[in-house]
C-alpha cells in the first residue's frame, strides 16, 4: 500500500512514503541553523567586564550574614533568598512586602532576614548586592533594598551594563554619604559576605528566586500576602 | 512535501526555540534576545516552571518527541497509518492546549510576553492544523479503501 493511492475522484495521491527529495537538504538546513545560532549565542561574552557567576563551596563560604528587619526574638522566622535583578523578587518586594512588613513583621509576629541570592543570568545582580552590603555599612540596607527593587528597570542587564552610576545616585538619594559608599563600593568590600549568603541558599538548596524559609519549610516562589500569613501562622503554631 | 513532512520540520525548529530558552533557564545564555516584549520577566516568573522542571525542558522534550514520531510516520512501513496520524493529533492537540495555557497566563498572570514562547505557540499551533488535515486525509484514504 505504501507508494500511491487514489483519492474518491480517483486521482493518484502521494502518500507520506514518496518522499520529495528535498526534504532531508531542509531538515540538515534547519539543524545546522539552528545549532550554529545556539552556539553563538552560548559562546557569546557579555559586552561589559561584568562578574563572573558566583561559584562557591558552601562547605569553605563561611558564615552567611543576612540583613534582619523586625524583632530578633520574634516567634517564627523567615529567611528570604533574593535576585536584586529578578523581576517576581521585584514584584514581591514592591507589591507585597510592604503589607508583610506592616502586618507580621512590625507587630511582631515574625522577623525577616534577606540573603543575596545573585542568579548567574543576571550579570548586574551582584553589583546590585555590593551596593545593598555597603548602604548597610552606614546602616541603610533596607532603604537601598527597596530603592533597588522599585528601579529595576534602570539598572538591570537589559537596561545597562554600567549600573554603578544608578547606583551611586539612589546612595545620594537614600542620605548615605556617597563618597564612603562609593570607596566601598569599588573596593567589593563585601564580595564574602554576598558569597556567604549565597552558600547559605545553597545550603537550603535554593535554585529559584525568591525562596522562602518560613520556620522549616521552603516556598520557591514570590508568595502572596496571603500565603505568607498562612505559612507565618502554621510555623507559629509548630 | 506532505503535512506530516511540514510537522517534522516544525519540530525541529521548535527543539532549537525551546532549548534556547531551557540555555537561558540553566544560566548557559546570559542575555535572552527578546525585541518584542519582556521575555525575561516570563521566564524567571513562578510560571517558568512546572513540576518541578523548567517549562523550556518540558518543551524540548515535547518538540522531540514529535519530531521523532513524525519522521517516524513518513517511513514506508507507517506512511498509511492512520493511528500514526491519530498519534500526531493527539500529541499536538495536548501542545496545543498546554501552549494556550502558557499564553493565558503570559497574558493575564504575568502580564508580559516572551516573543519566543509566542514562536512556540505559533509552532504548536500550526503542528496541530496539519496534523488534523493529516489524518483528515488518511481517514479518507482508509474510508476509500474499504469502500
Amino acid at each position: 500500500m505504501a507508494g500511491k493511492s487514489k483519492d474518491r475522484r480517483g486521482n493518484v495521491v502521494r502518500n507520506a512514503s514518496t518522499r520529495p527529495k528535498s526534504f532531508y537538504p531542509v531538515l540538515v538546513v534547519i539543524a545546522v541553523v539552528g545549532a550554529s545560532i545556539l552556539a553563538y549565542v552560548a559562546s557569546r561574552k557579555p559586552e561589559a567586564a561584568a562578574p563572573t557567576p558566583l561559584k562557591v563551596d558552601a562547605a569553605t563560604a563561611g558564615p552567611a550574614q543576612g540583613y534582619l528587619i523586625g524583632n530578633p526574638n520574634a516567634p517564627v522566622t523567615i529567611l528570604e533568598f533574593a535576585d536584586f535583578e529578578c523581576p517576581a523578587c521585584g514584584r514581591f518586594a514592591t507589591i507585597t512586602e510592604p503589607d508583610v512588613r506592616k502586618r507580621i513583621i512590625e507587630t511582631g509576629l515574625a522577623n525577616l532576614t534577606f540573603y543575596d541570592f545573585p542568579l548567574p543570568q543576571h550579570l548586574n545582580s551582584q553589583s546590585a548586592s555590593n551596593a545593598a552590603a555597603c548602604a548597610d555599612d552606614q546602616g541603610k540596607f533596607w532603604p537601598m533594598h527597596d530603592q533597588l527593587f522599585a528601579s529595576q528597570d534602570q539598572w538591570s542587564t537589559q537596561a545597562t551594563d554600567n549600573p554603578k552610576p544608578m547606583f551611586m545616585s539612589y546612595a545620594g538619594r537614600i542620605g548615605l554619604d556617597v563618597g564612603k559608599f562609593e570607596s566601598c563600593y569599588d573596593a567589593r568590600t563585601h564580595q564574602k559576605r554576598i558569597e556567604a549568603n549565597f552558600a547559605e541558599g545553597e545550603r537550603h538548596k535554593v535554585n529559584s528566586t525568591p525562596t522562602f524559609v518560613i520556620g522549616s519549610q521552603s516556598y520557591a516562589n514570590a508568595m502572596s500576602y496571603d500565603e505568607l500569613k498562612a505559612a507565618v501562622d502554621s510555623a507559629a503554631r509548630k | 512535501m506532505t503535512k506530516r513532512m511540514i510537522v517534522a520540520m516544525l519540530a525541529l525548529a521548535g527543539i532549537f526555540v525551546a532549548l534556547y530558552l531551557l540555555l537561558y533557564k540553566m544560566g548557559v545564555v546570559g542575555n535572552l534576545s527578546c525585541s518584542i516584549g519582556s521575555c525575561e520577566t516570563v521566564n524567571t516568573s513562578r510560571w517558568a516552571v512546572f513540576m518541578g522542571a523548567p517549562v523550556a525542558g518540558w518543551g524540548v522534550g515535547f518538540y522531540v518527541m514529535m519530531f521523532v514520531l513524525a519522521l517516524a510516520s513518513i517511513q514506508d512501513r507507517y506512511a498509511d497509518s492512520v493511528g500514526m496520524s491519530r498519534l500526531l493529533v493527539w500529541l499536538s492537540g495536548f501542545g496545543f492546549v498546554f501552549s494556550s495555557w502558557l499564553t493565558y497566563l503570559e497574558l493575564f498572570e504575568i502580564k508580559a510576553i516572551c516573543q519566543w514562547c509566542v514562536i512556540s505557540a505559533i509552532i504548536v499551533t500550526i503542528m496541530f492544523v496539519f496534523a488534523a488535515l493529516d489524518l483528515r486525509d488518511r481517514v479518507a484514504l482508509s474510508q476509500e479503501g474499504t469502500d
